[in-house]
């Protein structure tokens, strides 16, 4: 091996711990939270956001129990595996023990259990049922309702306000995830005696809807309901408008982020449409009002979903630790469980058994163009409430 | 029963899409044996500046015309500047610069439109659907089976009815021939490659107002080119015709037979063509 | 002699990486994926196939430890052996249809079997956890009779355990290519007809050559799902075949040290650029099209013309000395 190598490895080496963002100097006095979220790869609108949310909180506090925050972003790549390599990292180089992130859920659920095995807390917000289910742990929380409740509360109100839809047909992705919203679907139908007249399962990276449509199409179906996520929604719904559908049938798409994603789909195809999603920015809440200043000020955007959860995650951590007056793990957990707080959609718990916040969840209905306040005016809100599976049927043992 | 029906017919529209996208990928490799896997990012492309153009005020039809030319000048450029380079060197190379090129181009879309998606609208005229008893189709998606069905036939003139068409497909079965006969190779190349470029490009347009723009749609259609490439026969014009309609035909009754196999068995079909008639179906030098 | 520098640059590097790195986890991980390049370049750089399928192998030795070590009670070592033996079964199988065709035809057959696993990886939840992935997957510690051998707890303890594996497969594959074997699998990839007609079932030979390959790189997958606890779709995914072959382009094919240079430059150069801007992606591609245009026998090229120069500088001036005097 040559002395270019040798150099360039002991560049490599050292150049990581000295060139992340905000570390500062002192790290051994401030308290270090690590930022895992997707910067490149296909879900890098969610790494970009996710940081700046994390950065309004560190900003807004500045310190805590009289020690200095800081922050480093790590790019996962969207990899589960990258993403475990990167917090063994950050915890044994930097001693970190607070992590947010974990959009999306493989990682979620990955980082989640590297973390517990480290002895830290991961506050994450993804969508999974498991991750406060089945596979929760004492370390991993978690802010967003799951799909549970996503569904729930959007079909519920739907119905209620459609009682004469009693034809539902379901495009659904072919993923845990998304048959996890199937299920949570059809209890939701029977218990309200609606008919389910058919499925279209899609694979995963599908984006030609036109066949699933077309099935659709041919069941003759009162409402629509597409239950994947991600560009994958945003694919088919684009796609269901361009095929009339809208005029045909109403249309619900129950997991949504929100602001970014009627961004990148525009009105003229949200209009009408029914979401469901985990915040909106014209909810009234304080700590929303302050938000938004915020981010207002510093950023000159309108706060969206993935913005707001990273903020709001870090914002309890950093609220516990002052509770518990100690960056001591299991301190930091026990001031967490069963907290009450201001959070963004109004008063919000974390539920002591597994984890999970308790929040409203949102039924959204588009706009039309004329009727958009400002730009980014896209949605009503019809309803919000809380609707989560006990602990029980979750299915988490936290011992 | 005529549920299949109107999926074949929907399957014949995806289908005319994906010959667009995947016929310059074919002639590129008939002519250079050159496998492009930047060939994405020209339909990236394309669909950003049809996007970016519509934004700045222009018609879609003005740039349905134009910015093909713009992306077939990107190709021009990278062709000469890069991929000429390592013709010569064995086919990983290939594979390893036209990666990097796509990385390259794929992250440059990301610093200047960021990395959230977009839409584009349906040009006034062809919104709304046609209604044939129980059949509902969007007229947009007629018109681009009609527009690809009218540059396939230009395509086609080209490559059969022009001295450039001739020596492409001379070119394909011999570089050294065609060379020999006066014609400078290496423009030749360049040209190819631009023209390639150029179909992607305009496949990145036509798909815009049907699939919005999103840094990452390079990705899927690489792998859909691919496919139809190999089905319809390496360097196969009419290949790409082909295949491109049973593929997209193959994907559009599987969502009603087996939706979740949908996407398995566009792959399926590649290995079995692979396996059985190697060439592909139409292609030459059996 | 000229043969042992191979070993003995792989054992400098796998001494050197912990003194000048300081994440166990970054260390681990360059020698799991130059296990994976090490199986890639037995088909590339030996044998002349371009395989795009090596995620096949590296995703199903994730899920075979994981599945091994989940649901029976079989111990590490052993699960480390059945995902080997799952990766070569599967490279057989996919060798044994693939290696019908040639050149292009060929790369593309690995392509499309390897989306075919992918769909399978994510059809089959009960076993693999979709897209959830296989989760808790432990790390024991290495042990034989009940007596703890080995700690695997800290990132430096699992890398050494990581290592010594490295560097007994390393060997195994050394003497394999410096082998008659080895010698006729260059021989294929340099002139296939030749070799055929000479005598060599060509096709048994590659074949052989698959199953090795497979079963390095499902113990490469097998060791990152040990070191990540978990088995991720991603480990299936066409993202993995693509940077294991991109891994070995840049390292050179031909040579065992070789690969771990590309493996190491490339996920180094990843962790590191990856600090830096969020659109580090484009970074490496421009180092791959700089590399493409520039090297044609990778890094490891790169390497030994500048050693080749060194020492031919060094042997010139001591024939000039000598002519000198005669005259």
């Amino acid at each position: 091996m040559n002395r270019r190598d040798l150099l360039a490895l002991a560049a490599a080496g050292i150049a990581p711990m000295s060139l992340s963002r905000l570390a500062s100097a002192q790290a051994a006095e401030g308290i270090e939270f690590g930022a895992p979220f997707p910067m490149s790869g296909p879900f890098a609108v969610n790494g970009k956001y996710g940081e700046l949310g994390v950065r309004m909180a560190i900003q807004r506090y500045g310190t805590v129990i009289g020690r200095r925050l800081a922050y480093s972003v790590f790019d996962t790549e969207a990899k589960p595996a990258t993403a475990v390599r990167k917090v063994q990292e950050a915890a044994q180089q930097k001693n970190t023990k607070f992590f947010v992130g974990g959009i999306l859920s493989p990682e979620a659920l990955a980082m989640g259990k590297e973390v517990h095995r480290l002895g830290g807390v991961f506050f994450c917000y993804s969508g999974a049922d498991e991750i406060t289910g089945k596979e929760c742990n004492a370390a991993t929380f978690r802010w967003p309702v799951p799909a549970y409740g996503a569904v729930a509360q959007t079909l519920r109100p739907l119905i209620e306000a459609q009682p004469k839809a009693k034809r539902w047909y379901t495009i659904t992705a072919q993923y845990v995830f998304g048959e996890g919203m199937l299920a949570a679907t059809k209890d939701v139908l029977k218990e309200k005696g609606v008919e389910l007249v058919g499925n279209s399962y899609h694979s995963l990276a599908e984006k030609e809807f036109s066949g699933y449509l077309t099935n659709a199409i041919a069941a003759k179906p009162d409402v629509l309901v597409l239950l994947n996520f991600g560009t994958q929604s945003t694919d088919a719904l684009r796609q269901a408008i361009s095929f009339g559908l809208h005029k045909k049938m109403t249309i619900l798409v129950p997991w949504t982020s929100g602001l970014e994603q009627f961004q990148s789909l525009g009105a003229d195809i949200t209009e009408d449409i029914y979401f469901g999603a985990q915040y909106w920015h014209k909810v009234d809440s304080p700590t929303n009002r302050e938000l938004i200043a915020q981010v207002n000020k510093e950023l000159k955007i309108m706060p969206n979903y993935t913005l707001a959860a990273a903020f709001i995650c870090t914002k309890c951590v950093i609220d516990a630790i002052a509770k518990a007056g100690s960056t001591e793990p299991k301190a930091v957990i026990s001031a967490l469980e069963g907290m009450k707080f201001e959070g963004l959609t109004g008063q919000e718990q974390i539920r002591k058994e597994d984890h999970q916040v308790i929040k409203d969840y949102y039924l959204l209905r588009g706009k039309a163009k004329k009727q958009m306040k400002d730009a980014d005016d896209y949605v009503d809100v019809v309803s919000s409430g809380q609707s989560f599976l006990t602990v029980e049927q979750a299915g988490c043992k936290l011992s | 029963m005529s549920v299949y029906l109107l999926q074949t017919v929907n399957g014949i529209g995806i289908g005319m899409l994906y010959f667009l996208l995947a016929v310059g990928l074919s002639i590129v490799f008939g002519l250079l044996r050159f496998v492009n896997f930047a060939h994405g990012v020209f339909y990236l492309l394309g669909a950003y500046f049809c996007f970016e153009a519509v934004r700045q005020g222009m018609s879609f039809w003005a740039a349905l015309l134009i910015v093909p030319l713009f992306v077939a000048a990107v190709g021009w450029v990278a062709e000469k500047t890069l991929l000429r380079h390592v013709y010569a060197k064995p086919h990983e190379f290939h594979i390893l610069i036209t990666v990097g090129v796509a990385l390259i181009i794929q992250e440059l879309v990301i610093v200047q439109w960021g990395p959230l998606g977009d839409s584009v609208a349906v040009p006034s005229g062809l919104e709304g659907v046609v209604m044939w008893g129980d059949f509902i189709y969007p007229k947009y998606r007629l018109f681009v089976i009609a527009v690809t069905g009218g540059l396939a036939v230009l395509l086609w003139w080209v490559l059969e009815g022009t001295r450039l068409g001739s020596a492409v497909r001379a070119g394909s079965e011999s570089p050294e021939m065609v060379s020999l006969l006066g014609i400078n190779v290496f423009r030749l190349f360049s040209l190819v490659f631009a023209l390639g470029a150029a179909t992607a490009a305009i496949a990145g347009v036509l798909a815009a107002p049907i699939r919005g723009v999103e840094p990452f749609m390079g990705i899927e259609a690489l792998a859909v080119a691919f496919v139809v490439v190999v089905v319809g026969g390496l360097g196969s014009f009419t290949g790409a015709l082909v295949g491109g309609i049973l593929i997209g035909v193959v994907q559009s009754v599987m969502s009603t037979l087996w939706p979740e196999g949908a996407r398995l068995m566009i792959y399926v079909a590649m290995a079995a063509v692979l396996l059985l008639r190697p060439n592909g179906l139409l292609g030459k030098r059996g | 002699m000229r043969r042992n520098i191979d070993i003995a640059v792989a054992l400098g590097i796998v001494v050197a990486l912990p003194l000048l790195l300081s994440s166990g986890s970054l260390a681990s991980e360059v020698l799991i994926y130059a296990l994976a390049v090490l199986g890639c370049n037995l088909l590339l750089g030996y044998t002349g196939l371009l395989s795009f399928g090596q995620g096949i192998f590296f995703g199903l030795g994730s899920y075979t430890f994981g599945l091994v070590l989940t649901r029976t009670g079989l111990p590490m070592p052993l699960a480390l052996v059945a995902s080997i033996i799952l990766g070569g079964l599967a490279a057989g199988l996919v060798g044994i249809v693939s290696i019908r065709q040639k050149g292009t035809y060929f790369v593309m057959l690995t392509l499309a079997f390897a989306q075919m696993f992918y769909f399978l990886a994510y059809s089959v939840p009960s076993l693999t956890g979709g897209d959830n992935g296989l989760l808790n997957i432990p790390r024991p510690p290495l042990s034989a009779f009940g007596v703890v051998l080995w700690d695997n707890t800290t990132a430096w303890q699992f890398y050494a355990m990581v290592a010594v594996i490295f560097l007994l497969v390393f060997v195994a594959l050394h003497r394999v290519t410096t082998s008659i074997f080895g010698r006729t699998l260059l021989a294929i990839r340099d002139n296939e007809v030749r070799a055929s007609a000479v005598g060599y079932n060509v096709p048994r030979f590659k074949l052989l050559a698959f199953v090795l390959s497979g079963a390095v790189t499902a113990l490469a997958g097998a060791l990152n799902a040990m070191m990540v606890g978990v088995a991720p779709l991603a480990n299936a995914e066409f993202h993995v075949s693509e940077m294991i072959l991109v891994m070995t382009v840049i390292g050179g094919a031909g040579n065992l040290a070789a690969s771990l240079i590309g493996a190491l430059f490339y996920v180094l150069a990843a962790d590191w650029l990856s600090t830096l801007w969020p659109r580090w992606l484009m970074l490496l591609g421009v180092l791959l099209v700089i590399i493409s245009l520039g090297m044609q026998r990778g890094l490891w090229g790169l390497i030994e013309d500048g050693f080749l120069a060194l020492t031919a500088r060094f042997k010139r001036t001591g024939e000039i000395r000598v002519e000198e005097k005669q005259v």
